[in-house]
């Protein structure tokens, strides 16, 4: 148990340490065979501990390893503790798992590519990270692989590193994923002045219950989370983090990094349940989000974009679980989210291949006809994500809407944002799908389109985008709420929801966000299939993505901007360059003026001297 | 203790030093500016040799000596200086020679 937990920890971090230091001695291909088969192999070990787990007693499933004093403070000691426990194992299961289908597809999708070896190092460290936040015993640890997968993220946007916009882009999403990892580091310092430890257990069991303290600890957690999961009002840095490969887009972007924020509230729910107003503004930032962002993504027209906005949308569905206290539920969104998100990505890529790199769905349109996998698979995936039954969606989507009819007027209210953000989903999903994928292809497409491989890409691109199909249509059985739940059985002793609807809740609205979902894709077909309405022009609000870029550059760019000129006309130009101007000025004359006694007349330099030692005679005379 | 008084030495020094320091100030062949540095070396080593008689100490004479060396090698260099100069043609002028004026 605990050497399949380090395994499953370790494989990628050798891994990323074998790419590096083998350098050119091997292939760009074996570089991401070894990444391949690392994170397989994690996924393995991963699932090893799942099988031991599930023989054990449900009371005592934690299993708990402290390997050293990682971190030692005055009184305070912090090992390198891993925890694999229920929630643990999952995330493990879904990181690990997802993660090796994505790497795999990378292997063909980047073939080719400059600096292939770079790239499977940096996906194996990502790997690395994101299981030492999902497998650490503590929250220092856990903050110390936030921080890593911040980086790796970082690295993978910026992997384009001879186009400006994608290092824009990477140092965008660091500096706001750093402003979350300072907020948590507060709350984390808030933790130990109350409780001096940070391991979970105890820091659950000391933790004040309400006031100001726990509402900051909250609160600086929550930052974090919002941070990493790209929710209001730190979201701006997800869309433009599409410069990345569109493998890392689907790992790192919609699979499992950005998904983090809702692991940590799942995870540290106590805290949460103890300043339940912050865990009421997770639940109302994730709901404004998923409106947001769905509002959005009707009116772009880069396919990563439409799917990365799609990506902030459905986490905020999944804060809506976590903040309405499903935890459950917002775990299995999260996890058929992976496998569904992770699908539209890749299948996205491919078209994206297939046609030189093209991102427009107006020039990729009506690709479909010449792509007819692609299309298959991309159909899933949208119905997926829209929630239509059988797929996987239907039974994730649906049980968090209903969760809020557990709790009050809030609830409710939130659950009727959620209804209205299904049919957007249905609708931005589907004018993605009928544009792209159905009709007559474009002039560029047809020009431009040339089979990969004489097929739409290589065998290792196919399979793994064909098992995510897979997993995209019977992922959802896992769990169906009103019949059968073994998900939140298995959830249960770590994170213990607090709002359970009743089965006629459940049935009820599963109607009625199917009913919704069916009613966008109605509307999806009416403007963008059958062409029975002109296309109304798109909002300019929605264009300019709620004007939150130009905020921020309002708030922090232009005064900063300003008080940067301010200083440089008032301070550094006057007192620093104008005193240097006095020395220089006053050096250069100096020399200037003393030059002209060098007159280059001996006798006069004699007459100096004589004259000296007239004057050194006479006051020394005088002195005596 | 034989001979004039010491301060007959000083004058007659400071007479001699006078005379080349002027010559050095007032002359413009180099031959002659360094024959007065000569009279200016030996006015001091008069100087020297006097107070060294007066307290009977021997260290005066040694720096005569040593200063009269260092002067013949001046002078050697400074001859050289004034050959070369003969032999470029130059106009042995030292108020002509002022290319070093800042």
């Amino acid at each position: 148990m605990r050497a399949a937990a380090w395994v499953c920890l370790l494989l990628p971090l050798a891994s990323a340490v074998a790419i590096t230091f083998a350098g050119t001695k091997i292939s760009r291909r074996a570089a991401g065979y070894i990444s391949t088969l690392t994170t397989m192999g994690s996924f393995v070990a991963a699932a090893v501990a799942f099988f031991t787990m599930l023989g054990e007693d449900a009371g005592a499933r934690g299993h708990v390893t402290t390997s050293w004093t990682w971190l030692a403070a005055g009184q305070y000691h912090f090992g390198f503790t891993l925890l694999a426990d229920q929630l643990s194992v999952l995330m493990m299961l879904i990181v690990s798992g997802v993660g090796g289908l994505i790497v795999a597809y990378s292997v063909g999708y980047m073939d080719g590519e400059d600096e292939e070896r770079r790239y499977f190092a940096y996906m194996s460290i990502f790997v690395f990270s994101m299981l030492l936040l999902v497998e650490s015993g503590n929250l220092l640890l856990l903050l110390a692989g936030w921080g890593m997968v911040g980086l790796s993220s970082y690295l993978l946007i910026g992997f384009h590193h001879d186009r400006p916009s994608a290092i824009a882009a990477a140092k965008k999403a660091f500096v706001m994923n750093a402003i979350g990892d300072a907020t948590m580091a507060l709350a984390l310092f808030l933790l130990i002045q109350h409780t001096g430890r940070l391991d979970y257990g105890g820091v659950f069991a000391a933790s004040p219950h309400g006031g100001a303290v726990a509402n900051l600890i909250a609160l600086g957690l929550l930052g974090g989370a919002v941070a990493k999961s790209a929710q209001i009002p730190l979201h701006t840095w997800l869309p433009d983090a599409m410069e990345g490969p569109t493998p890392v887009s689907a790992l790192i972007h919609a699979a499992t990094m950005v998904t983090a924020g809702v692991y940590l509230i799942v995870r540290t729910h106590p805290l949460f349940e103890n300043a339940y107003v912050i865990q009421d503004l997770a639940a109302g930032l994730g709901a404004a989000t998923l409106l947001m962002a769905g509002l959005i993504a009707l009116v772009q027209v880069d396919i990563k974009r439409v799917i990365a906005y799609s990506t902030m949308s459905q986490i905020g569905y999944m804060f809506v679980g976590a903040g309405l206290g499903a935890y459950p539920n917002a775990m299995f969104h999260l996890m058929t989210h992976a496998f569904f998100k992770a699908l539209l990505f890749l299948a996205a890529g491919i078209a994206i291949h297939a046609v030189v790199g093209e991102q427009d769905i107006r020039r990729l349109a009506g690709i479909g006809r010449l792509m007819p996998f692609t299309k298959l698979v991309f159909l899933i995936g949208s119905l997926a994500l829209v929630g239509i039954p059988p797929f996987a969606g239907f039974f994730s989507k649906d049980s968090i809407l209903a969760a809020g009819l557990d709790r009050g007027w809030y609830g409710i209210l939130l659950t009727a944002l959620g209804l209205v953000g299904a049919f957007l989903t249905g609708l931005y999903a589907f004018r993605l799908y009928f544009i792209v994928f159905t009709g007559e292809p474009s002039a560029f497409a047809r020009e431009h389109f040339h089979a990969h491989h004489g097929k739409e890409g290589p065998l290792s691109t196919r399979w793994t985008v064909g098992t995510l199909a897979l997993l995209s249509v019977i992922g959802g059985f896992l769990q169906f709420a009103p019949l059968w739940h073994p998900l939140s059985t298995w959830l249960g002793p770590v994170a213990e929801p607090f709002a359970e609807p009743t089965n006629a809740q459940e049935w009820a609205i599963s109607g009625a966000a199917v009913a919704v979902g069916l009613a966008g894709i109605a509307v999806a077909w009416l403007f963008y299939a059958a062409k029975r309405a002109p296309v109304p022009s798109p909002v300019r609000l929605f264009e300019k993505k709620f004007y939150w870029d130009e905020l921020y550059d309002y708030l922090w760019y232009y005064p900063s901007d300003l008080i940067a000129r301010g200083l440089y006309a008032l301070v550094e130009k006057p007192l620093i360059g104008g005193s240097i101007a006095v020395v220089t000025g006053g050096a250069s004359l100096g020399a200037r003026e003393l030059g002209r006694a060098q007159t280059g007349l001996v006798r006069s330099y004699a007459l100096a001297l004589a004259g000296g030692l007239a004057i050194l005679t006479v006051v020394f005379l005088a002195a005596r | 203790m034989h001979g004039p008084e010491i301060q007959w030495y000083v004058v007659l020094s400071a007479l001699l030093f006078a005379t080349g320091a002027l010559g050095v100030m007032l002359r413009r062949s180099p031959l002659i500016i360094l024959l007065s540095v000569e009279i200016m070396l030996n006015a001091a080593n008069l100087l020297l040799i006097a107070f060294s008689r007066l307290h009977g100490h021997e260290d005066g004479q040694i720096f005569a000596i040593s200063v009269m060396a260092v002067a013949a090698s001046e002078v050697v260099v400074g001859l050289g200086l004034i050959v070369a100069l003969g032999r470029r043609n130059v106009e042995l002028d030292v108020d002509k020679l002022r290319t070093l004026r800042g």
